[in-house]
């Protein structure tokens, strides 16, 4: 049972915190398919940094690790610009923009990697070799009958996203640039009306969600993978927008949300070992959530409410 | 007024023209992404021009100096149309989506079920070529065609929007098959699925002509037929133009009476049968077997590819035959140039990405042009007053 | 030297196909109410605009206080106490009242000392004293999808007031509001004057002008036609100025000849998406030969009456009848084939193809069947003879004709198309929202015309305006509608103005 809650919460968080990626993006009136993309390339650029640190700093510092997910935070946004500069400077179809950068991430991604490996060690593999992060007990609260389990054998970065999630309510609820945002994927004409800037806004949200996009993947590789490779694009970026969209566009519901999911997957996972199946039974597990949201959608579609802009190419100079 | 700006841009007016602006615009993404691309090869030290000839020696269009035994052009100009077919159906099967303003961004979970119900229908039955066959293509349209009705159905019924649903329903695909692939009908040797009988194949294997050994795919036939009859569909029929009514504005689709609702319904699964013929020509004859839980890039791939040919059937032609080079050719520059043979799904998707913008370069060059146009009037009002 | 708190000098402004403003000139003096008075079209809303920095002119100057000016964004607007309350309100629908206010110049405090934080508490109590002070009533936490028209317009009036703006500008805003409603708003603007504010009034109503205005400048295609002082200038030049020629106020109208009743409306309740009725109960019947209008403030259920009438909404209770059939469960094409043609409130949104041909759009009513095609395939050289007939009959101008695009044709030449297309149906009734909002005088007297046409050769028509104006010109019975209810049926000659006014805001017959 403690390792349904472990694993959940360990799957959850990198998924929340690319779930609330896609919802910066969202908010301010950018359809983002693109979360794929982003946490792949901020995988990507966290893992060649770590890569690059390990020698000096020793295969098992934890010291990488951290830089690694700065590095990734900042990867994935400079990869974000693209999306953005795609859907707000050049007027692209945001869904399409949101595909293509997909595969451009996976394709560029892939060269690099390998142009990497062989310019490091002369080889062209398409992986780096990464290790796992350090795990924390809580002393106090793991002793909780039950959900103590949650707080056994955390991965350091869940302490991390915690943090990134507190302060991405806040930003997005309490202060004038989240109030901003969230205006302009309501009403960018009544942005603009008030003195705002739509397009730098909307901007920054993207480059955000690239960034926190980022963080999710490298987390996942730092966790599930132990290693960057192309199998980091294994679909957890659209799990984050079905995530945001069960969650209706909140960052609140979306973490409830997550954790479901994350325990769904390690429930599923547990169960099947339990009754001595298969693990591929788990498959079945991992299919939940999807079928889920459909679920939700069909009888709820009417209390879901997108942000009434999103994915509307802003016109200023519209008469 | 400054003598610069009543200078006509040439460009400007080849991009906003009526006939040619559909042409003009993806060959101005293709050149930019060309030039992109030789870029990145001259700063690792390549020639791009070699580069881009042996992309075409790869592929089969342009020979080779040298080929192995039994082998020559043919065997890599088919081994290319073996690419091009399905990803020609794939865009096709985006492109009746997108005329009917719907974004069918699940034709790689299409793919996915076709292939698989194909194969363990008809890929395991021994049946004989001549049945099994036109099953395959029979089995793969009915299955695509039927998910796509329920993402249509779903967005009809409920008002779930279908890039939403396709993506839900593409990762219950990916997972749901993948399951009975590991369960039932894994190659323990591979991790992969048991591969489809040569008879149920729709690329026939190890052909030979002129000396060549060919992998020949039927369904490059049945692509390039339905590019023509999507054409026809949407030019010279009422069902076209009504796809295209509801694409346009759905709400005065409803007002002119049409059922938009059931226009949903037929347009998506008219796109899911095409994307299900992409499935069984890809899985089951490009391929002959099924990796489990992984859904084909060429089903994104194609969305883009439709873009690149304008959204117009005769077009993605061309952007299809064009990546499938990018694509096929791939190995074969890689050894020769001795770059990383990733670069091609690189240049690609940089070309997808100029593709993308199309509509902006339009846009520019539409404001340039009335703004000329304006500049022009004024000009001649000018006179007009001196005169 | 006159004290000139405003001046635009020399404006002129471009869109791609249009001079909006042509060297345009005015000076607006400080604290009085000066009026821009043209049609729709005449460059009004442009003008206003760059003096709110939405749009940079292409060449002029803009002065304000005796110094030069540039206007790059709303915020400079704001930084030389400009506010404008726009035609559209820019409002986000699912934020409060006070978050709408102060959006842009939101207070501050800092949370635990340290974190920056929008301060709402605070903002909730200032727009409560200032709504207080001006008399325009609002509750700060409400959200602007929960009010009405009228109280929205408020926030936008408390949105200037907020950022300490002295020069006002109103955007047509006597628009969307009830007699009523437009007696309260002109005294809240002279109640503003006296406080010293500058105000700028956008409008094409001279009754207003003469209300409230000290001058007026008549814009007309872009150019400034004349500044007026009100008080010395008849109402019939202003008309003259601002149309270019003599205008007659009475669209001539025969004496009415009611034949069968056409369209039987019997306890039609209509629901939203939200399963909320928004008609309720609602039953009137019209004649052939006869115009039924319904007056009624935005938003009180017209559309959704309309709609479910043509059947682009469901009817959730109740009956309509049309020439003694019941089309209630009938589809839309099923009714147009029944005889009924409807010109929809937008346009743009429900009864065009901006992207198609005006070819295709002329032909959406007759596309499916024989001639314009057989066994489902298109024949289009039916297409274009249809379309060249009705072009010519309508007169309906376009760049290159049944293959122009229609996006690229102008609104006037749009509705043209689409009265065109609908009238040639020959219906026995015609569904008219709003048929000449947004046109200039004379394409309306000639929609005016050919709807008297159409009463005449016996149609039974169904007009849907908001204009109190129209109504009164063209209908032989008016149903006023409030709150989805027809709180009145009467015949038109029965009713003044001000009566359909107070049924408007709901007051019943006692």
């Amino acid at each position: 049972m403690e390792k349904v809650f472990i694993d959940g919460l360990s799957f959850a968080m990198p998924l929340l915190v690319m779930a609330i990626g896609a919802i910066y993006s969202e908010k301010s009136g950018i359809t983002n398919l693109a979360v794929e993309g982003f946490q792949g390339f901020g995988a990507f650029v966290g893992a060649l940094v770590a890569v690059i640190l390990m020698p000096t700093l020793g295969d098992g510092s934890q010291t990488v690790i951290y830089i690694a997910m700065v590095a990734a935070f900042i990867g994935g946004g400079i990869y974000a610009i693209l999306h953005a500069l795609l859907c707000i400077n050049f007027r692209a179809n945001q869904t399409i923009s949101g595909v293509v950068i997909n595969i451009l991430g996976t394709a560029l991604t892939a060269f690099l990697t390998s142009t990497a490996n062989k310019i490091m060690n002369g080889d062209s593999s398409n992986k780096f070799i990464l290790g796992v992060c350090d795990r924390f007990t809580i002393p106090g609260l793991s002793q909780i009958p039950v959900i103590g389990g949650f707080f056994k054998n955390m991965y350091a970065f869940e302490f991390i996203i915690a943090g990134i999630a507190v302060a991405a309510w806040y930003l997005m609820y309490k202060t004038r640039f989240g109030m901003h945002l969230r205006a302009c994927g309501e009403n960018p004409q009544a942005v603009d009306a008030a003195g705002g800037n739509v397009a730098r806004t909307r901007f920054i949200a993207v480059m955000l969600s690239g960034a926190l996009s980022g963080v999710g993947g490298i987390c996942f590789a730092y966790s599930i993978s132990a290693n960057f490779s192309p199998s980091i694009y294994m679909g957890y970026g659209y799990l984050a927008i079905s995530a945001m969209i069960f969650g209706n566009w909140n960052i609140l519901p979306t973490a409830a949300v997550c954790l479901f999911f994350g325990l769904a997957k390690s429930g599923g996972y547990q169960l099947c070992l339990n009754m001595g199946l298969p693990s591929n039974y788990s498959d079945i597990f991992m299919m939940l959530p999807y079928v889920l949201t459909l679920i939700l959608l069909v009888f709820f579609s009417k209390k879901n409410h997108p942000p009434k802009a999103v994915g509307e190419v802003y016109d200023k100079g519209k008469r | 007024m400054k003598k610069k700006e009543l200078k006509k841009s040439r460009l400007a007016a080849l991009l906003t023209h009526e006939k040619w602006g559909g042409v003009a615009v993806p060959m101005l993404a293709i050149l930019l992404a060309l030039i992109t691309a030789s870029i990145l090869l001259i700063v690792m030290g390549k020639n791009p021009i070699v580069a881009f000839i042996s992309f075409l020696q790869g592929s089969g269009i342009v020979p080779k100096a040298k080929y192995g035994g039994g082998q020559g052009i043919l065997t890599d100009l088919f081994t290319t149309l073996n690419t091009l077919a399905p990803m020609l159906l794939a865009s096709l099967a985006f492109i009746i989506g997108f005329k009917a303003g719907l974004f069918n961004i699940g034709i790689a979970g299409q793919m996915l079920i076709s292939g698989f119900t194909a194969t363990v229908i008809v890929g395991y039955s021994g049946l004989g070529s001549f049945i099994a066959k036109p099953l395959v293509v029979v089995v793969g349209i009915v299955t695509g065609g039927l998910v796509g009705a329920i993402i249509g159905w779903l967005k009809y019924r409920f008002n779930i929007h279908e890039v939403v649903a396709s993506v839900m329903i593409n990762y219950i695909i990916s997972y749901g098959t993948g399951f009975f692939i590991n369960t039932y009908y894994a190659n323990m040797l591979t991790r992969s699925m048991q591969i489809c009988s040569p008879e149920s194949r729709l690329t026939l294997m190890n052909v030979q002509i002129a000396g060549m050994k060919c992998n020949i795919p039927l369904g490059i036939v049945l692509a390039i037929a339905a590019a023509f009859i999507v054409k026809f569909i949407f030019d010279k029929t009422v069902f076209g133009f009504e796809l295209k009514a509801v694409g346009n504005n759905a709400t005065c689709a409803k007002y002119t009476g049409i059922n938009v609702g059931r226009r949903f319904i037929f347009s998506m699964a008219f796109s899911g049968m095409l994307a299900g013929l992409a499935g069984v020509v890809y899985f089951l004859g490009t391929y002959n077997t099924i990796l489990p839980k992984t859904l084909p890039g060429m089903g994104y791939d194609a969305i883009a590819v439709a873009m690149l040919g304008n959204a117009s059937p005769i077009g993605a032609i061309f952007a299809a035959t064009l990546i499938s080079v990018f694509q096929c050719g791939s190995n074969y520059m890689s050894s020769n140039l001795g770059v990383a043979k990733e670069i091609s799904d690189l240049i690609t998707g940089i070309l997808l990405m100029f593709s993308a913008c199309g509509g902006y370069f339009q846009y520019v060059a539409q404001r340039r042009v009335s703004r000329e146009r304006d500049l022009l009037k004024a000009a001649e009002k000018e006179k007009e007053g001196e005169q | 030297m006159e004290d000139y708190i405003v001046e635009m000098r020399h404006i002129t402004k471009r869109f791609p196909g249009i001079v909006a403003n042509d060297d345009v000139t005015i000076q607006i003096k400080r604290g009085e109410v000066y009026a821009l008075l043209g049609e729709n079209g005449a460059g009004k809303s442009t003008l206003m605009s760059m003096l709110f920095g939405m749009y940079e002119p292409d060449s002029g100057e803009i002065i304000i206080n005796g110094k030069s000016v540039k206007m790059r964004s709303s915020n400079d607007a704001t930084a030389h106490s400009i506010g404008m309350v726009h035609q559209h309100f820019k409002l986000v629908d699912n934020y409060t009242v006070a978050e709408n206010i102060v959006l842009g110049m939101e207070p501050k405090k800092r949370a635990l000392g340290i974190f920056p934080m929008v301060d709402m508490k605070k903002a909730n109590e200032e727009i409560a004293e200032l709504s207080k002070t001006y008399g325009l009533e609002v509750n700060p936490t409400d959200k602007i999808e929960d009010i009405q028209v009228s109280v929205r317009q408020r926030v936008e009036i408390l949105k200037m007031l907020y950022r300490k703006a002295d020069i006002l500008i109103f955007d047509e805003p006597t628009a969307v509001l009830t007699p009523q409603e437009i007696e309260f708003l002109l005294k809240i603007i002279d109640g503003l004057r006296q406080s010293g504010k500058t105000i700028i009034l956008i409008t094409h109503k001279i009754e207003e002008i003469r209300r409230i205005a000290d001058r007026c400048a008549i814009l007309r295609r872009g150019k400034l036609i004349d500044v007026l002082d009100v008080k010395s200038t008849p109402s019939q030049e202003m008309a003259n100025l601002m149309v270019g020629r003599e205008v007659s106020f009475q669209a001539h109208k025969s004496e009415g000849k009611f034949g069968d009743v056409v369209l039987d409306v019997q306890n039609l309740t209509v629901q939203n998406s939200a399963k909320f009725d928004v008609v309720k109960n609602v039953s009137f019947q019209i004649r052939a030969g006869e115009i039924f209008a319904v007056a009624g403030v935005s938003g009180n259920g017209q559309t959704e009456l309309s709609d479910a009438v043509y059947g682009m909404l469901k009817a959730h209770s109740g009956s309509v009848r049309l020439m003694g059939k019941d089309i209630t469960d009938l589809s839309i094409r099923e009714r147009c084939e029944s005889g009924i043609s409807y010109i929809p409130e937008d346009r743009h949104h429900t009864a065009l193809f901006l992207d198609f041909t005006l070819g295709e759009n002329l032909a959406i009513r007759r596309y499916y069947k024989e001639p314009f095609s057989k066994k489902g395939i298109l024949k289009f050289d039916e297409f274009n003879r249809n379309a060249d007939e009705v072009i010519e009959r309508y007169d309906i101008r376009s760049g290159q004709g049944r293959k122009t695009t229609v996006r690229s044709m102008s609104g006037g030449n749009q509705q043209k198309a689409i009265v065109g297309r609908e009238i040639e149906e020959h219906s026995d009734l015609i569904i008219f929202v709003q048929p000449t909002r947004g046109m200039d005088i004379g394409a309306i007297e000639n929609i005016h015309r050919q709807i008297l046409a159409e009463r005449d050769r016996g149609a039974a028509i169904l007009l849907i305006s908001l204009e109190l104006d129209e109504i009164m010109e063209l209908a032989d019975t008016i149903g006023v509608i409030y709150n989805g209810e027809l709180l009145k049926i009467a015949p038109a000659d029965t009713l003044t103005s001000m009566d359909v006014g107070r049924y408007m805001m709901g007051v019943k017959d006692a």
